[in-house]
């Protein structure tokens, strides 16, 4: 049979495959049939699921029929074929994230032995779209070090770009410490950047940015960071508070900090997913033509929408439920489908937020807050 | 509402509507919206209104005698369970265009909301908390002492707007305790509470002048805090963060009474599962979780289903699943946006997953050859969902007619995954066959879960019973009690001889001191 144990070796195609191909279907463009072979076999529960459904794995050919694994299972079943001893204690090797997001109490465990097809997904993706002009620049994480948030994709994900990108990714400040803002760590930097004329690479969860611009503003307070500083922020505590108009994000970082929004780069994700899902203005911005609505579905990913009611694919541009297959996915099932609602043109992903400024419902509700103060 | 395409969605009386700005706002589904007039409110707006309507029940309200507000909100009443009366076709059509239930739905609300209240139910309703019909009136027989009742002077509500007639009650109470009030009602739900309260003002309007019914964005700080600055008492409902925000807000000593986020379940024991009786059961089950299509805090997300009875759990669940299909011909759901459905299709693709890769724990409690539960769906849409599962946990489901059935083995099974959440139950449908159900209700009432109804009748509470876990009128109430002209001689006591003079056991005689503050929740 192919496939079989061994893991697929996906890194070269990660490494090189053609940006702008994500639409493309065929097995050559699109090799998840080895990769999910080898996680029939490896990943219990997913195999176990596979023989209910009567799914026979070595004879899977086209990845539209690769069962999709809902996010939600990762909270109820050890969706990895990473061995047991990852497990997230101190000392343990490889790294145990854990998920949020989902309307379902416990987060849910993603655990990877092997991050190295990982990082090469996040790698190349966060190049082409913060770093399309080859800068390298000082950092400054608007959040916590990895250290203290050793469960979080995201932090994981931040600390790997400023390792990889930045000259100085030891003393590149983090400004979430100990649990507490930090902002007097923010300001020395922009300060001390502003006055050297040295661009900066900000890093952050929007609701973290936008708190910060409020206390600039508060005090009357604002920076012009140089030429060439930018920022990807991303979505962060999503779900709990309403989320900000982009516009009002993007008007802020330029009131705050002089960085345009041709320099402002919204990142999507979650850990559930290897590969993440970017705005394209800052490589727009140096292409010289104008951004595309969306975010860049990488070559290694294909995403489908699906009609919610009756989980049939929809047109493309027409709205519906996301799942992902994610060549990134090595450990942990490459089929995943979510609750996002967005849709697809080509290889451009447009998400849509939860109801701005949607009310609670009252005596019923969506209890999203009862199982947020529930303790995991 | 002489003009079709705007609707006022407020109620104020006509000498405090004068020259009051209004904004037009859309509403409903996009592709059949609604035009709203709504006032333009400002705090200063609020602290007018809140003085002229404490004035206007001084002047007109406070004198009235129980009887003839009684006959007035009776008169209410029948208009709006008449058939051909404009107030209740008004609110038929209204409801159905803001397009969140369909009109049978909208109809079965009203008269579920109403018809309690006809033919004496709401003087029945007075007298079960109070005691007396007339103790609001002068000091009355009240449980064996004399007593007079007395209700704030004006009282201040906050609606939610899952459920279109949840209102209804709670604004009735103002009058019935001669309060004034000022009621916001919910962006997602503002039409009804102001046609009720303007039906109330063309039948009696001296009632009329002492109430207000107005929207403003929920969480407007300074709307929020000129409401709650002076208020006498507060009934609201609304998620955990408005509630904190009130209990903070609310001057020290007002009575609150405050709904928080709640849901209801099932519990169906091993006698009553018959083959015989299964049908009926299924069918009484899936009007419980169909009405209002799961928003509200009497809907069921969950049965918790014995095993060892004539049929299984899984029986009843697969029964159940057709008593959805069956139910959806005489009260069709709502469609849910792609959000609500993308949750229905995490949930049952999670099932699926469950049960396809039941974990070792799992395998390991139900032992081989056991059910691994499954998913029972209707085809071509999220339109019902039945979810089997092994042995018991609490959480809420997705709603819009998604209900989970757990199979367990005992009722102990069933307190253990209930009872450190037993605060978010409102309601509890049992059913039992034989001395049985008792002997389960007793066990059930001990965690606290605060109404224990007949499946099928949960969403018809009656205004006699509790509404999370406390009465409708008394936390509001006040009471003087007037004690014998002659003074108790100084001696030890002793045994008393008549019964009279026992403490009485009625309800009534639970007096509610006014720094008494509750939370329902």
């Amino acid at each position: 049979m192919r496939g079989g144990t061994r893991a697929p070796d996906l890194h070269e195609r990660i490494a090189t495959a053609a940006w702008g191909c994500a639409a493309g279907s065929s097995a050559d463009e699109f090799p998840a049939a080895s990769l999910f072979q080898f996680q029939a076999k490896r990943i219990p529960p997913y195999a176990a699921y596979l023989e209910y459904l009567g799914v026979d794995a070595a004879h899977m050919v086209d990845w539209h029929n690769i069962p999709l694994v809902p996010a939600s299972a990762f909270k109820s079943h050890d969706l990895s074929a990473a061995p047991p001893e990852v497990d997230g204690r101190p000392g343990s090797p490889g790294v145990v994230f854990e998920t949020s997001g989902t309307t379902v109490s416990r987060p849910g465990r993603v655990r990877l032995g092997d991050t190295r097809l990982y990082e090469a997904s996040l790698l190349r993706s966060f190049e082409r779209h913060l770093l399309p002009d080859g800068a390298r620049l000082r950092a400054v994480v608007f959040g916590p070090s990895r250290d203290e948030a050793p469960r979080s994709s995201l932090w994981f994900m931040v600390d790997r770009v400023v390792r990889e990108f930045a000259p100085d990714p030891d003393t590149a400040p983090r400004v979430m410490r100990d649990g507490e803002p930090r902002w007097d760590l923010a300001d020395e930097a922009l300060a001390r950047a502003e006055a050297a004329r040295e661009p900066l690479l900000l890093l952050g969860t929007t609701l973290f940015f936008m708190a910060y611009f409020e206390r600039l503003a508060t005090l009357g307070r604002s920076f012009v960071l140089p030429a060439g500083s930018r920022a990807m922020d991303t979505g962060g505590a999503k779900g709990l508070r309403a989320e900000f108009a982009r516009e009002a994000v993007a008007s802020a970082f330029e009131h705050s900090l002089g960085i345009p929004a041709t320099h402002l780069v919204n990142e999507y994700g979650m850990a559930e997913l290897g590969s993440q899902f970017y705005d394209d203005a800052l490589l727009a911005h140096q292409e010289g033509r104008a951004p595309k609505a969306g975010k860049q579905i990488p070559p290694w990913v294909r995403t489908r929408v699906l009609d919610p009611e009756t989980m049939e694919e929809v047109a493309d541009g027409e709205r519906g439920l996301l799942v992902h297959y994610d060549l990134a996915n090595l450990e942990i099932p490459l089929a995943i489908q979510t609750e996002d609602i967005g849709s697809r043109t080509g290889d451009r992903l447009h998400l849509e937020g939860r109801l701005l400024g949607s009310e609670p419902r009252g005596c019923s509700l969506t209890f999203e807050r009862f199982l947020a103060e529930k303790p995991a | 509402m002489s003009d079709p395409t705007a609707i006022d969605a407020f109620y104020l009386p006509a000498w405090l509507a004068v020259g009051m700005e209004t904004t037009v706002q859309r509403f409903g589904p996009a592709h059949d919206s609604m035009e709203l007039r709504l006032p333009v409110v400002t705090p200063n707006d609020l602290q007018r209104w809140i003085e002229a309507l404490r004035q206007a029940r001084a002047e007109r309200l406070v004198q009235r005698s129980t009887a003839s507000i009684l006959r007035s909100l009776d008169r209410v009443t029948t208009r709006f369970l008449d058939p051909r009366d404009l107030a209740r076709r008004s609110a038929i059509a209204a409801l159905e265009r803001a397009g969140r239930f369909s009109a049978p739905m909208v109809e079965r609300a009203l008269d579920d909301a109403f018809a309690p209240l006809a033919r004496g139910g709401l003087r029945k309703w007075l007298v079960s908390e109070l005691g007396s019909a007339s103790a609001l009136d002068r000091p009355s027989s009240v449980g064996g002492a004399l007593r007079a009742a007395h209700g704030p002077e004006w009282m201040l509500q906050v609606y939610a707007g899952n459920v279109p007639t949840v209102s209804i009650w709670p604004l009735l109470i103002a009058p019935l305790l001669k309060s004034a009030l000022l009621a916001k009602t919910s962006s997602q739900e503002p039409i009804l509470a102001p046609l009720l309260a303007r039906t109330i003002a063309e039948v009696d309007p001296e009632i009329g002048e002492c109430l207000a019914v107005v929207w403003w964005k929920g969480g407007a700080a300074e709307l929020d805090r000129a409401a709650l600055a002076d208020a006498q008492a507060v009934l609201a409902f609304g998620g955990d963060v408005a509630m904190a925000s009130i209990a903070r807000q609310a001057p020290h000593g007002t009575p609150l009474v405050l709904h928080g986020p709640k849901l209801s379940i099932g519990y169906i024991g091993r006698h009553a599962l018959t083959r015989g009786a299964l049908p009926k059961l299924a069918a009484r089950a899936a009007l419980d979780v169909a009405l209002y299509d799961q928003q509200g805090c009497l809907s069921p997300h969950a049965y918790y289903v014995e095993r060892r009875g004539a049929v299984s759990p899984v029986d009843f669940a697969a029964a159940l699943g057709e008593a959805l299909e069956s139910v959806a011909r005489t009260l069709p759901r709502r469609e849910p946006t792609a959000t609500e459905s993308a949750a229905i299709q995490m949930e049952r693709a999670q099932a699926r997953f469950s049960a396809g890769a039941a974990d070792d724990r799992a395998r390991a409690s139900t032992g081989a050859g056991a059910s691994r539960g499954g998913v029972f769906a209707s085809r071509g849409g999220t339109h019902w969902t039945v979810v089997c599962e092994n042995g018991a946990r609490f959480e809420p489901g997705p709603a819009h007619r998604s209900v989970r059935v757990h199979a367990i083995e005992s009722p102990e099974e069933f307190e253990r995954a209930i009872a450190p959440d037993a605060r978010y139950v409102e309601a509890l449908a049992l059913e039992e066959a034989g001395p049985r159900r008792a002997a389960l209700a007793a066990r059930f009432a001990a965690i606290g879960l605060p109404r224990i109804a007949a499946v099928g009748a949960l969403q018809r509470p009656s205004p006699l019973s509790t509404h999370g876990g406390v009465r409708r009128l008394l936390p509001f109430v006040t009471w003087t009690t007037v004690e014998s002209a002659k003074a108790p001689a100084a001696r030890p006591p002793r045994p008393a001889k008549s019964p009279a003079k026992s403490p009485a056991k009625a309800p009534a005689s639970r007096s509610s001191a006014s720094g008494s503050r509750r939370r329902s929740r």
